[in-house]
């Protein structure tokens, strides 16, 4: 399978916003992403990992290394990066489709076609009847599921999602991340999703990037290997080929955060 | 507007018991003709001045002078507070300039107008123009500059251009600056309209002020300013809430 996005050697530092003192944020990191492959990074906070979503989806400039999408090298934002937000980041004066739709008016879709498109990942997202509503008019998850359809919707090569279910109570979570899996299911997208939950990278990732505190490196990577269809949350908690990585990532995470508290 | 819709009544005797004190103070005080001429009398005075057609001929050529100018205001600050609002390090340079020429009224500065100008109605017309231009100027770029990064860079990561980004992001972010700034204008433009017309000399409700003081005739004088009040009321009203509560209210941005 031909890799969608390489990313080799990336370092990158920034002066610190008040200090002024450099900071080393990502260290050397390659890592690769194969077509319609989830793949998850997992970290400490402050590990760089926010730092490589801005730098993949071109709204941060590197210093060192190279970034490729379909071999094209990364240079600025492009529709080839669908990025998903921790906060949902919908307009509040668009409704819904429009909003969903924003990305194919861009591409000057024609309006019949893009009503077609909309309508398809408003029923793909769950939120069917809900198209002429204004943002305030949602609730917190369905707010994450609009930013997600308008994401999928302007069809890009790859999907940046940056903890985009942290902002949502535990419940409405999970929900959402078995609706991620299916959605990863009916569009095979390429994504890249990253996290600090160990359990949620486990469960949506068919491999996991593991980050080592700053500067960011790249400490492991481990493979998931359930099949999609299975990631339901009641069946796979007492699942071996999910508990067992589940457990070797927390392990590897916790090494990185106790080292702190020498 | 909850005082006229919900309390009507309340209202009403109010008004009523303001009429009614001004009606006392004026019948024990010496020469009140001159000094505080009854609710009545200007009632009586008005009709003096409607037959003659003098009063909606002055209070059209002040509404239009108000009109025009912050017409004019909105049409000039809109576009620079944008233009402002997009490049950091321009606003960051104009934010103080512009709060410093905001603070300055309109009245502060006719003394140098009317030297430049004179008793003409360009002066007028520039007072009005400098009175609104500031404040609109100065809250469309406050709210160009409060927008969001997350929503930029989100249409950033959609493939917008930057004119997109101005069109589709930083304006309706700004909306709700955009209709204060607006309201502000224009309310400082209605005085400064009064104003103007005072000291420039020209026709108009100012004029009529002016004019009534000089030929003794108090009654006028308070007739002016109740017109004022009463139609900067209708203004608010009818022209200026609604429109901010049509677009900002239904987009959840300013909550009631």
């Amino acid at each position: 399978m031909p890799a969608k996005l390489v990313v080799d050697r990336l370092s990158h530092h920034y002066p610190d916003e008040y200090t002024g003192e450099d900071v080393h944020a990502l260290d050397q990191v390659s890592l690769s992403v194969e077509d319609g492959e989830f793949s998850a990074v997992v970290g400490p906070s402050g590990c760089g990992k926010t730092t490589l979503l801005n730098i993949l989806a071109g709204l941060l400039p590197h210093t060192e290394g190279s970034v490729q999408v379909d071999g094209r090298e990364v240079g600025g934002p492009g529709p080839d990066r669908g990025v998903v937000f921790q906060e949902h980041a919908i307009l509040p004066w668009r409704t819904v489709a429009r909003n969903i739709g924003h990305g194919l008016e861009i591409q000057g879709i024609a309006r019949s076609e893009r009503e077609q498109r909309v309508q398809e990942f408003v029923d793909l997202v769950g939120l069917s009847g809900f198209e002429d509503r204004y943002p305030h008019e949602l609730s917190g998850g369905m707010k994450q599921r609009c930013a997600l359809a308008r994401t999928l919707c302007a069809n890009p090569v790859v999907m940046l999602m940056d903890e985009p279910f942290a902002a949502v109570d535990a419940q409405t979570r999970i929900t959402l991340q078995e609706e991620l899996n299916r959605i990863a299911i009916a569009t095979r997208k390429t994504i890249l999703f990253i996290t600090h939950n160990v359990d949620e990278a486990a469960f949506l990732g068919d491999r996991c990037f593991i980050f080592s505190r700053r500067p960011g490196k790249l400490k492991a990577t481990v493979k998931i290997d359930v099949p999609r269809e299975k990631r339901i949350w009641k069946d796979l908690l007492s699942e071996k080929s999910y508990t067992d990585p589940r457990d070797e990532i927390l392990r590897l995470v916790r090494e990185e955060v106790f080292d702190d508290e020498e | 507007m909850s005082f006229i819709k919900g309390g009507g009544i309340e209202l009403v005797l109010l008004i009523v018991g303001i009429l009614a004190l001004w009606s006392v103070l004026s019948q024990n005080i010496p020469n009140p003709s001159r000094y505080l001429p009854s609710p009545v009398s200007v009632v009586l005075s008005s009709y003096d001045v409607i037959w003659k057609g003098l009063l909606p001929n002055y209070i059209g050529q002040t509404l239009w002078r108000l009109v025009i100018g912050s017409a004019i205001g909105l049409l000039l600050g809109i576009p620079f507070g944008i233009a402002l609002g997009l490049n950091r390090t321009v606003s960051d340079m104009f934010y103080p300039i512009m709060n410093f020429f905001q603070s300055i009224s309109g009245i502060a500065i006719l003394p140098i107008i009317v030297v430049w100008w004179g008793n003409s109605e360009k002066t007028v017309f520039v007072v009005i123009l400098y009175t609104c231009f500031f404040p609109i100027a100065f809250n469309v770029l406050t709210g160009v500059r409060s927008t969001p990064m997350i929503l930029v860079n989100a249409l950033r990561t959609l493939g917008a251009s930057r004119l997109r980004i101005v069109k589709d992001v930083l304006i309706p972010s700004a909306m709700p600056h955009i209709a204060t700034g607006a309201r502000l204008g224009i309310g400082y433009a209605w005085r400064a309209v009064i104003a103007g017309e005072m000291l420039a000399g020209r026709r108009g409700l100012g004029w009529m002020i002016f004019t009534a003081q000089d030929a003794d005739l108090t009654a006028q004088v308070i007739l002016g300013m109740v017109m004022i009040g009463v139609i900067w009321i209708m203004i608010d009203r009818f022209a200026l809430r609604p429109i901010e509560a049509d677009t900002i209210q239904r987009w959840g941005l300013v909550q009631r």
